[in-house]
């Protein structure tokens, strides 16, 4: 190794790839980091700062002001490359020597082209990072009034992950933005060992409840820390959190309804999650003036986080046949009809999060996103551009369909010649971009359950797939998701990709929504009147659809073939 | 013919193609071959053969024992509805997920299975107590009561097999049915079946349905 650790060589694409494959006019550069251990690459939007490049990934850079150049805690040093001009900040902040060493503030720097600078002082590790902005919508037009008290948080409270915004609620901005995980985690993966350890011991519960309460008063003050400048005086000019969750999150939360939870025969009924604590949690989070709304989940297996997906979609503003998916941990669809809204959960989504694949991965540096077909060769594309650690959904979606494409697995999702234990390597330098027979099941059903969820609840509404006008993938599965490949084994309905909107952070968007509206709320609870929910355990039919989706075939072509065959037998 | 058609249909069923063995058994008709035959013929025995290549065969998963119990439970529907005479029935059993469990999928192979075996299937849906199994199966006359449970806490918690074992204790009706459960956290343990009060279990649905005809034909001996 004879490269310099903690070097970060910044270069733009444009000179790796042919400028026809520039994406204008947000060209995005590539950022490689080298760590003690190991190698990160990011795309680094024009315009961006490296600070907040750098907040979107593990290494990031000391900081107390926002990115003003203020503070001048995020020193980096710069050894070369195509860069903007010291700004006054960093003329401000930077001794003559220090800037003579190659010495620039993260936040003040921006790129031009290639470039390299080395961290030598990086923030300490956080699990906490920026949501990409991409993923974020923009302020809504209409504000509350409100004369102080001018702050607000946005929470998505989900099984794996957290997510939270602060904003100015007054002026509409958005101070910053913080993702990480939920620490309940250590306590199951799965929702009902969580549930189930929360049922057995009181103590157990109150204890979750209160890693919950921590995790998100820890990514507020993370916020408050980096991108304001001041802690517990600001905490106190917080006037709402809004929180939206999955229905067990907030049972788990607030220590309510977790019983109900359990026994299956609930799960239909309405659960109550409204907190009995609540001064508690204002000490806990230093937040004396802080309202707390958790608007009511719609049922056991339908959280919140469906009406604020709901809401940010605009869902019921669109046409008759608008479907909704929201791909995660647990997926939920929503279909609405003109008149209502019909709503179900589904155990579709741990295949496409990683979970149960062999080289399954989160969407993460490393993660394989796309797979191309490449003259015979799979061509693998990562998040970063780093070596291939493993496949996120939509690169496993890619990956199969291709399979299927090209004769190596059949529609039965058997392989046409048996690769062994080890599986089928896109590239065979790479044992982890093996695809096994195991994965190709796992990814079956849950396509599967997805598709019949989907088929379930226009059943309901008296539709067909042709009835459908807007498709809403929400869920950062979708972001990278190729469609046509997602058509093509049945995941998504056939219809025109125009009809198709990817939409990332759907849930907190929506809760967003909530928190900037004078009545969130009464927004959400609008919603919820128009709300059907069906559990599909319970659903006629259901399990017949779902056996029919499991082959990797587009949606629908089975209905003309069975119509077929059905009409002769009979 | 028969070999040409048997022959057909089992590749069909391998490549769990749905229409394609629909397909097959049409010409079969057709030609003249009676729906009696189609099952006695042609869906037992390339049940019979899935089941002996379970074991052989690691490729087949999860997805494809969905799919391959589909087919032969809707063909012999089908095909019921063609005989001439209503057939003769191995047995009877009540199926349904444990108390507190909706995972309903699991017995969906089973049953599948079963119907083809010419077994009657009665399914008690799901999340099904354990007072019904009994009740259920005395009132219908049933041989095996078989209990369907995808968690650990529902496999082996005191709502599910086990209180079914208990019941039947109680009412002094041990000798008169066979308990069978199925299911994932069974298969981590191969002696949990005997925590949760059963007679026997099966690591498949497949082999499953196999194992419910031997205990029915046990409790027919008895």
């Amino acid at each position: 190794m004879h490269r310099q650790l903690n070097a970060i060589e910044i270069f733009t694409q444009t000179q790796t790839i042919p400028s026809d494959h520039v994406r204008k006019p947000t060209a995005m550069a590539c950022l490689i980091v080298h760590s003690t251990t190991e190698q990160h690459r990011i795309n680094v939007a024009d315009g961006q700062s490296v600070r907040d490049a750098l907040d979107i990934t593990e290494m990031r850079v000391r900081a107390a002001c926002g990115g003003t150049g203020t503070c001048g805690a995020c020193v980096v040093r710069l050894v070369g490359g195509e860069v903007t001009a010291p700004t006054v900040a960093e003329y401000m902040k930077l001794s003559p020597d220090e800037r003579a060493a190659g010495a620039r503030l993260a936040c003040q720097l921006r790129l031009m082209g290639a470039a390299e600078i080395v961290l030598d002082q990086p923030a300490p590790p956080s699990q906490w990072k920026s949501i990409p902005p991409e993923n974020l919508i923009a302020a809504p037009g209409s504000l509350p009034s409100l004369a102080e008290l001018i702050y607000g948080v946005a929470v998505d409270l989900g099984t794996t992950h957290i997510r939270v915004a602060l904003w100015d609620r007054r002026h509409g901005k958005r101070i910053a933005t913080r993702h990480g995980p939920n620490p309940q985690g250590a306590f199951g993966a799965d929702v009902l060992n969580r549930l189930e350890a929360a049922r057995a011991r009181p103590e157990r519960a109150a204890e979750l409840a209160k890693l919950a309460r921590s995790a998100i008063v820890q990514a507020v003050r993370d916020i408050l820390a980096r991108d304001v400048g001041e802690v517990t005086p600001m905490l106190a000019q917080i006037s709402q959190v809004f929180v939206v969750g999955n229905t067990a999150m907030l049972a788990l939360l607030t220590s309510r309804g977790i019983n109900d939870l359990v026994n299956p025969a609930h799960w239909q009924s309405r659960i109550d999650c409204v907190p009995k604590d609540l001064a508690e949690w204002h000490a806990q989070w230093y937040m004396p003036n802080a309202e707390i709304v958790l608007p009511e989940p719609v049922a056991g297996f339908v959280g919140s986080d469906l009406t604020a997906d709901l809401l940010a979609t605009g869902l019921t503003d669109g046409p008759p046949g608008s479907l909704l998916l929201d791909v995660g941990t647990n997926t939920e669809v929503a279909l609405w009809d003109g008149r209502t809204l019909h709503v179900t959960s589904v155990p579709g989504g741990p295949a496409f999060e990683g979970v149960g694949i062999r080289y399954g991965m989160p969407a993460e540096p490393g993660a394989i996103s796309s797979v191309r077909d490449a003259a015979g060769n799979y061509a693998c594309e990562t998040i970063g551009g780093s070596e291939a650690r493993g496949f996120c959904g939509s690169g496993l979606t890619d990956a199969i369909a291709l399979l299927v494409a090209n004769g190596i697995v059949k529609q039965s999702g058997r392989f046409e010649v048996s690769p062994g234990p080890d599986g089928f390597s896109l590239d065979p330098a790479n044992p982890r971009t093996a695809i096994t027979g195991n994965d190709v099941d796992a990814f079956q059903r849950a396509k599967a359950a997805t598709a019949a969820a989907m088929e379930q609840l226009l059943a309901q509404a008296q539709m067909a797939w042709s009835d459908l006008r807007r498709l809403c993938v929400c869920g950062a599965f979708g972001r990278t998701l190729n469609l046509q490949n997602a058509q093509a084994i049945g995941l998504l309905p056939p219809i025109n990709p125009a009809m198709i909107e990817l939409h990332a952070d759907a849930s907190l968007a929506g809760c967003e929504m909530a928190l900037l509206s004078s009545d969130g709320a009464g927004r959400f609870a609008a919603l919820a009147a128009r709300i059907k929910a069906t559990n599909l355990s319970l659903a006629a039919g259901f399990e017949n659809r779902y056996i029919d989706h499991l082959r990797l075939r587009p949606i629908g072509s089975h209905a003309e073939h069975e119509r077929i065959s059905s009409c002769l037998i009979a | 013919m028969l070999n040409r058609i048997v022959k057909a249909y089992n590749e069909a069923v391998f490549e769990t193609d749905k229409e394609a063995a629909f397909e097959v058994v049409n010409a079969a008709l057709a030609n003249g071959m009676t729906a009696e035959d189609i099952v006695f013929k042609v869906v037992i025995p390339a049940i019979e053969e899935m089941m002996s290549n379970i074991t052989k065969d690691p490729d087949a998963n999860l997805a494809q024992h969905f799919m391959t119990a589909q087919i032969a439970a809707e063909v012999t529907e089908k095909m019921l509805t063609k005989f001439k005479h209503p057939p003769e029935i191995v047995g009877r059993v009540v199926i349904g997920t444990a108390h507190g469990d909706l995972h309903s999928l699991g017995k969906r192979i089973v049953m599948g299975c079963l119907k083809a075996m010419m077994v009657d299937v009665i399914d008690l849906g799901v999340n099904v107590p354990a007072e019904k199994f009994v009740d259920e199966a005395l009132a219908r006359d049933a041989q095996v009561i078989a209990v369907s449970a995808m968690m650990v806490h529902t496999a082996t918690g005191e709502g599910g097999a086990r209180k079914v074992r208990q019941i039947l204790k109680e009412r002094g009706l041990e000798n008169r049915f066979r308990l069978i459960v199925g299911g994932a956290p069974y298969r981590f343990d191969d002696r949990l079946f005997l925590a949760a009060g059963a007679d026997a279990w099966a690591p498949d649905g497949v082999s499953a349905s196999r194992v419910i005809v031997d205990l029915i034909k046990e409790v027919k001996a008895s």
